[in-house]
């Protein structure tokens, strides 16, 4: 009686698991998730908030599981991400321009093609910043402070070969002045050395000073609209600069996806995005959102190579 | 901003919050007290699954950790000459010979008492003077900065022990070991071998377990046929509301290594172990018998413990008002708070005071409770594990050491660089190198040259930037007077000496 119990439930198993191949195909496993950063970071948070909306969109109670593989400013995850099988199991954060920046300045074990471009979430453009109690507080105070001497203005951002240094590139061939880089390892140091009237102006990204807007005095910033978290500040645009630049965190796969997963993966961060629980919870995060979805993304990442380059070229910064 | 204070306390008051911290507490003096694992790494395990969690909860283990094992990592610095944490490196000077004398129990009930009054007079500056302190930190540009570490320097001084020529190459090591990695200024690969697991530079932690915990383990291996566990399991501890009144006498220190505590937890960049190595060596100059430091003085273990916990939640301060963590465990526990969506800034005071104030509570709780989970209970049950066979206890150490380090990162890369400090650290403790100035060169050297190169950028290029600052020259004035006072002494004593014989 037991055995046959036993026999009876192994074979409705056996069938049961048969089925379930047959019937469900992709996502039938746990997916990783590759995050470069340490635990806490912003694209660490930005990872662990979107698993959930995945996991909803791809169906077949999937889990999707964030590992952080910290080091390298992110290289050694995307990498990771790079070489893993493309089977639609490893996704992985990708932020830009870095990603693309480092196969320039240091020996990468990817490039360009080698992944599967997913949706690029976060679109953090750069803003320029001053001490509430300085002079400069237009663009053209700037302009005419950075023209009077060469290297007079000094400014505060995070790293050389990141998204606010190819943005002082650009404002320096706009302005035809140049400035002095003062590079912190880090936005935060950065924006309280200037809040310290340590330095002449910073760039930093438009997350970094909503919660700051009292000490700081913000001259513009560099996208193609104004931006929903800060309605106020004028883009440079609007001020006769043809500035636009920020910083870009997206999702990527290894390349040679298949087409059924890719699709099925593409949807599914279209679906994540229009929920407007995700775009609040990304919001209470402090991430400004902007969808490019696959194509679309490796534009993107195209547009931001040929970017790198030219500066890598014009300008080495090592 | 007061009354926002009084309204937090309830909910921190709520059972669920007080038993976070609670489990914290006891959470960080057990990491703490393991050698190879440290607060930072704890609450970096912590943070994924905290994503779920109530705030305050989270934030309550936290703070517990921190505090906890701030303390918890003079255990093994006192029992066993491994500092638990790299902020107890200045606690095992007095602490282990202490142990040695029979008097470990009494280091580590001072360890204690000394660790709570840093940690509630650190809470209490938190709670009541954040804002004003935050104007101090943006005083501290790279100018001003680059001299506090040159000031941390002249701590090496005594540091370098008998032997000077000695004292001065192992520090030099140091700060060659914190030249490793990405160049923070242009990105440049330094004695990187094309590693990528070298870019970041090579973590503190690493460094101290191989100099610091290999060492005495093997040590410990060595002592094979040392089957007599009975003398030194023996801790003669007397209960320790018994032994406070007897504390009492420390006061002057408390109160001078938690100021110090306090200032370099608001400096960004700087850290516990910082506060440790300047406070020891501040109550080392102050006190009237500085030849017996270092031979097992009490006030050396309260001088470097106070400091230690004075300075976690002062570290909060720039990390909470500006966004800059004064420390590595800081750094991860804004992490923390970002999970929940509390962006550091001016604003998150107004925004959600219920959990920013509740949080501070949570600091000060966890100190006040380090006397009765760490002094009642954990120390005694720790004090147990030397009644271990040595052999065994020493593969115990290296097996912790192991996964702690490996959990750092999630990488073997970073064992095999343990090990090869390790060795480095078993040859330079059999030809008498003395450790604690690599330590402080690690900390100090990157930290320096960061600062000096941002520095000289800023005034691009001009050296008289240095001195430009009403900060800078009251920091220079406070170096020299350092370095010259115990010359200038000297002189006059040898002077006065001269006389009387003449």
């Amino acid at each position: 009686m037991r055995l046959k119990t036993i026999a009876v439930a192994a074979a409705f198993l056996i069938s049961g698991g048969l089925a379930s191949t047959a019937l469900a195909d992709y996502p039938e496993k746990r997916i990783d998730m590759i995050v470069g950063f340490a635990a806490g970071g912003g694209t660490d948070v930005m990872a662990r908030t979107i698993a959930p909306y995945l996991e909803k969109y791809l169906g077949n109670d999937v889990s999707v599981v964030v590992k952080n593989m910290p080091g390298a400013s992110g290289q050694i995850g995307v990498t990771a991400v790079a070489e893993a099988d493309p089977d639609g199991y490893t996704l992985g954060t990708y932020n830009l321009p870095g990603a693309m920046a480092r196969t320039l300045d240091r020996h990468a074990d990817y490039n360009a093609d080698s992944f599967t471009y997913l949706a690029n979430i976060v679109n953090d453009p750069n803003v320029i910043v001053t001490p509430k109690n300085s002079d400069i507080d237009s663009m053209d105070k700037l302009v005419k402070a950075a023209k009077a001497r060469a290297g007079a203005v000094t400014v505060a951002m995070s790293s050389l070969g990141g998204d606010d240094h190819f943005f002082l590139q650009k404002l320096s061939d706009v302005t035809d002045a140049d400035y002095t880089v003062v590079p912190f390892s880090g936005s935060a140091p950065a924006r309280s050395a200037l809040m310290g009237g340590h330095v002449t102006m910073g760039i930093i990204n438009v997350s970094e000073v909503v919660a700051f807007r009292d000490e700081l005095n913000v001259l513009g910033i560099a996208s193609e609209k104004r931006s929903p978290m800060a309605e106020d500040i004028p883009t440079f645009k609007e001020q006769g600069f043809d500035l636009v630049n920020g910083a870009l965190r997206g999702f990527v796969a290894p390349a040679g996806l298949p087409d059924d997963v890719e699709s099925k993966l593409l949807a599914a961060f279209q679906k994540t995005y229009d929920d407007p629980d995700f775009q609040k919870a990304m919001q209470r995060s402090g991430n400004p959102t902007e969808l490019a979805l696959g194509e679309q993304f490796k534009e993107l990442n195209a547009e931001q190579l040929e970017l790198a380059k030219r500066i890598w070229e014009t300008h080495p910064w090592k | 901003m007061y009354g926002n204070l009084i309204d937090a306390l309830p909910a921190v008051l709520s059972l669920g919050n007080l038993a976070a911290v609670v489990i914290g507490v006891i959470a960080g003096i057990c990491v703490g007290a393991l050698p190879g694992l440290s607060a930072t790494m704890a609450i970096s395990v912590l943070i994924p699954f905290t994503f779920g969690m109530d705030p305050l909860v989270a934030l309550g283990m936290m703070a517990g950790i921190y505090n906890g094992a701030m303390y918890g990592g003079s255990i093994p610095a006192v029992l066993l000459r491994i500092p638990g944490t790299p902020a107890a490196v200045a606690t095992s000077f007095d602490g282990y010979p202490m142990a040695q004398q029979g008097r470990g129990g009494y280091a580590l009930q001072v360890a204690v008492v000394s660790s709570a009054i840093g940690g509630i007079v650190s809470a209490l500056v938190l709670m009541l003077l954040a804002p004003p302190l935050a104007k101090v930190t943006l005083l501290f540009g790279p100018t001003e900065i680059f001299w506090v570490a040159v000031f941390g320097m002249s701590a090496i001084v005594f540091l370098l022990g008998g032997d000077v020529l000695k004292g001065l190459i192992s520090a030099a090591f140091g700060v060659f070991v914190s030249l490793v990695g990405a160049d923070t200024i242009t990105g440049a690969e330094r004695y990187t071998f094309g590693h990528l697991e070298l870019l970041d530079g090579i973590n503190i932690v690493v460094l101290l377990v191989g100099l610091y915990a290999l060492p005495p383990a093997i040590g410990l291996l060595e002592e094979v046929r040392d089957f007599d566990t009975q003398n030194t399991g023996r801790l003669n501890t007397t209960s320790i509301w018994k032994a406070m009144p007897g504390m009492l006498r420390y006061w002057k220190t408390w109160v001078r290594s938690s100021v110090i505590g306090v200032f370099v937890g608001i400096l960004p960049g700087a850290g516990g172990s910082m506060a440790a190595f300047l406070s020891y060596n501040e109550a080392r100059r102050a006190s009237r018998n500085p030849e017996e430091w270092g031979k097992g003085e009490p006030e050396g273990v309260a001088a470097s413990e106070t400091s230690n916990n004075a300075d976690t939640a002062a570290a909060l301060i720039p990390a909470l008002t500006l966004g800059i963590p004064g420390t590595a465990v800081a750094a991860v526990m804004l992490g923390g708070l970002l999970i929940h969506g509390l962006q550091p800034g001016p604003m998150l005071f107004r925004d959600n005071p219920g959990i920013v104030f509740g949080f501070m509570w949570q600091f000060l709780f966890a100190a006040v409770l380090l006397i009765f989970l760490g002094g009642a209970l954990a120390t005694n049950s720790f004090a147990q594990v030397l009644r271990l066979p040595r052999p065994l206890l020493g593969a115990i150490i290296i097996a912790l050491v192991f996964i702690g380090v490996y959990s750092i990162n999630g990488r073997l890369f970073d064992v095999y660089l343990m090990l090869g400090f390790g060795l480095i650290g078993y040859f330079m403790d059999k030809l008498k190198f003395p450790l604690p100035p690599v330590v402080l060169g690690l900390i100090l050297g990157g930290f320096a040259e960061q600062n000096l190169r941002l520095a000289l950028r800023i005034g691009g290029g001009d050296w008289s930037i240095l001195a430009a600052s009403p900060t800078a020259k009251i920091l220079i004035a406070m170096i020299l007077l350092v370095v010259l006072a115990p010359l200038f002494s000297r002189w006059l004593r040898a002077r006065k000496t001269s006389r009387a014989a003449a």
